[in-house]
């Protein structure tokens, strides 16, 4: 019988992490890179958790960073997500290598 | 209520002494929750919003000086549950960074008021924005909690976005928003990660019982290639607010996109408080290494990292300097190149004990006031350019000895100082910074990091002459005969008033009172060994043991 351990958290949570800049390095749509960045949140999350479940110190840091994750995920997506419509509403597009009048 | 706190058995909850030490920021919010009601008693007046802002920012700084008695040596660490080391840190270095941004913010603000004020009909969200940003600025000069330090990055990160953005109807500033946002979001989720491997590997977010675990691994050779991935990871996250090379992709496009007080306001405010983040994080590894008793070149990799780096954000910053006609991008490289100039004292601050060596402290922050002087100055003469000819281009500054020569001088003044000439305040900050860097070149193995950071600081400065002085050429020395035009009193007065303290700085500080700043600078900082102290918690009496009496440092878990 297979018993979960840490480790089985960690490669999860390291496979998730990958899927995450992978969509962040290959989508051109705005929305899908975001959604990059809130595959790597999780991640962390999966991270901190695991790692205070697991600890032999007892502790909640690793969890109540974890909560601090969450919101900050919210507010940035909120952000994020505001920004997105700006420039919809500019160009019609959220297509970043649309975005063509900086030259950077 | 003292009682019925007790009976829930609350672990902790703060006093007002303890308060007090949180009274700056406290005070900021309170000018964002007036900037919000305002409007719904008196109406809607951009300008009202704008006074508000400019009266906190001072009333902030005044709040924040009143702090120096208290903390006399070293500082205090507060705000916690653990009396070991609080979420946050207060000492003179904060007090002194805070005075920076908030001084600035006060200067931006009268930007603010003599360019959009007229125009802006969003000016309550606007400075709540700012404000917001510097409420998290000023977090991030005062923690080394690596929760507490994700967290005040964000609380910066999320308004400047929106700030960046805050010209709706114009393309280029919500491209400029979304990259920010875009660059911005992947940088904070990765230095998540690299946080939480950190975590998963010494179980505590205090960076100084972090730096010690770090250095036991390193000089054992355990987790090596891990330690470097998680620590990239997490400077990478504060590079990115310095815009340092490779994080600085958002820098220029962000710069040319927003509105010039906001790119103003990014240019040094969230440089600076990276910046002091990046040290003190930097300089906790160091002292860790030497609590953990290794040997206290663990972290050289770290610092050669570090001042790679650095001369590379100053090389590129400057090479791509050349191409640029938009005198904003042309600022954007120079920012970078000159956020090059202070890493390298990133590479200084890994040993042990430099922070409170005087000089390294002492660089620093006349570096950083210099460049807050001088930026706003430069920024300022651009801006009036700007609404004056509509462009925002070198071009735009042609014949401006002639057309309007109270710009020009200051302006003159200001790129000379960005350069480092003498007998500006830029000079004397790039030789305080060189002697810094030299002052440790004998004492280590890293000296030939320090020798080689010296000369490219020296070749650095060269080599970005000659693209400054495009812009005083234009000035003086090409003329297409454009019209005159009458410059705005207030701004003339802001240029030349830093252009005046540019100089002044310059002189006095050439031959003046070195030694007392670097006596002064000594004592700025909480060397980050005292925030490893346990205390009892049961002991009342809250003062870390120091072999000197004067030496005390307050923790807040004891002051219930």
């Amino acid at each position: 019988m297979l018993t979960i351990g840490l480790m089985h958290y960690l490669i999860l949570s390291a496979a998730i992490f990958c899927c995450g800049v992978f969509v962040m390095m290959t989508k051109r749509n705005a929305i899908g890179i975001l959604i990059g960045v809130e595959l790597v949140l999780n991640s962390v999350n999966i991270n901190f958790i695991a790692f205070d479940r697991y600890s032999l110190v007892p502790g909640f840091d690793g969890q109540i960073t974890a909560l601090f994750v969450i919101v900050l995920a919210a507010a940035e997506a909120a952000v994020a997500v505001a920004i997105c419509m700006n420039l919809y509403k500019n160009i019609n597009t959220i297509d970043v290598d649309r975005g063509d009048a900086l030259h950077g | 209520m003292h009682s019925l706190l007790a009976d829930l058995e609350l672990s902790w909850y703060p006093t007002l002494t303890e308060l007090g030490w949180f009274a700056p920021e406290l005070a900021l919010v309170g000018t964002i929750v007036v900037i919000l009601v305002a409007p719904l008693i008196l109406g809607r007046s951009a300008l009202r919003s704008a006074r508000i802002a400019f009266v906190g920012a001072l009333v902030t700084l005044l709040l924040a000086c009143n702090l120096v008695g208290q903390v006399s040596t070293g500082g205090l660490s507060g705000l916690a549950p653990e009396a070991a080391a609080g979420m946050l840190i207060l000492d003179k270095l904060t007090i002194l960074v805070k005075v920076i941004i908030m001084l600035f913010l006060a200067g931006v603000t009268a930007l603010w008021v003599l360019g959009s004020s007229a125009k802006e009909e969003f000016g309550e969200e606007f400075f709540v924005l700012m404000l917001g940003s510097a409420l998290g600025m000023s977090l991030m000069t005062s923690t080394l909690n690596l929760l507490m330090i994700a967290v005040a990055i964000e609380a910066a990160s999320l308004p400047s976005y929106s700030i960046v953005a805050f010209d709706k109807r114009n393309r280029k500033s919500a491209e400029a928003a979304l990259k920010y946002v875009v660059f911005g979001g992947i940088s904070a989720a990765i230095m998540l990660y690299g946080i939480s491997l950190i975590y998963g590997m010494y179980h505590t977010l205090n960076v100084v019982a972090i730096g010690e675990g770090l250095a036991r691994d390193l000089a054992a050779g355990t987790n090596t290639v891990l330690i470097g991935m998680s620590l990239f990871c997490v400077l990478g996250g504060i590079m990115f607010k310095i815009a340092a090379v490779p994080f600085h992709f958002w820098c220029p496009d962000v710069f040319e996109g927003a509105k010039i007080e906001v790119t103003t306001w990014l240019s040094v405010a969230s440089k600076a408080a990276a910046l002091v983040l990046l040290l003190r994080l930097v300089d906790a590894f160091g002292n860790g290494a030497l609590a953990a008793g290794e040997s206290i070149l663990t972290y050289n990799g770290l610092a050669w990292g570090i001042g790679i780096l650095a001369v590379i954000s100053c090389t590129w910053g400057n090479f791509a300097a050349y191409r640029q006609n938009n005198v904003k991008r042309l600022l954007a490289f120079s920012s970078i190149a000159h956020a090059g100039y202070m890493m390298m004292l990133g590479a200084v601050f890994t040993l042990p004990g430099s922070s409170t060596s005087g000089k390294p402290m002492a660089a620093l922050l006349l570096y950083l006031i210099m460049y807050a002087i001088m930026n706003l100055g430069a920024f300022t003469v651009a801006a009036i350019v700007s609404w004056q000819t509509k462009s925002e281009d070198v071009s735009a500054f042609s014949g401006l000895g002639r057309r309007a020569p109270w710009l020009a001088v200051p302006m003159v003044c200001c790129l000379a100082s960005l350069v480092g000439l003498p007998p500006f305040g830029g000079f004397i900050a790039k030789y305080w910074l060189l002697l810094a860097l030299g002052s440790k070149s004998a004492e280590t193995t890293l000296g030939t990091l320090y020798w080689f950071l010296i000369i490219m600081a020296v070749v650095n400065t060269l080599i970005s002459l000659f693209f400054y002085f495009r812009i005083i050429r234009a000035m003086f020395l090409s003329d297409d005969q454009q019209p005159e035009f009458r410059p705005p009193f207030f701004g003339t007065a802001m240029a030349n008033l830093c252009a005046v303290l540019l100089v002044l700085f310059g002189v006095v500080m050439l031959n003046g009172p070195k030694d007392l700043a670097y006596r002064y600078a000594s004592d700025l900082y909480m060397p980050a060994r005292y925030l490893t102290k346990q205390v009892d918690s049961s002991d009342a009496a809250l003062v870390a043991t120091e072999p000197t009496p004067e030496v005390g440092v307050a923790t807040a878990g004891g002051a219930r």
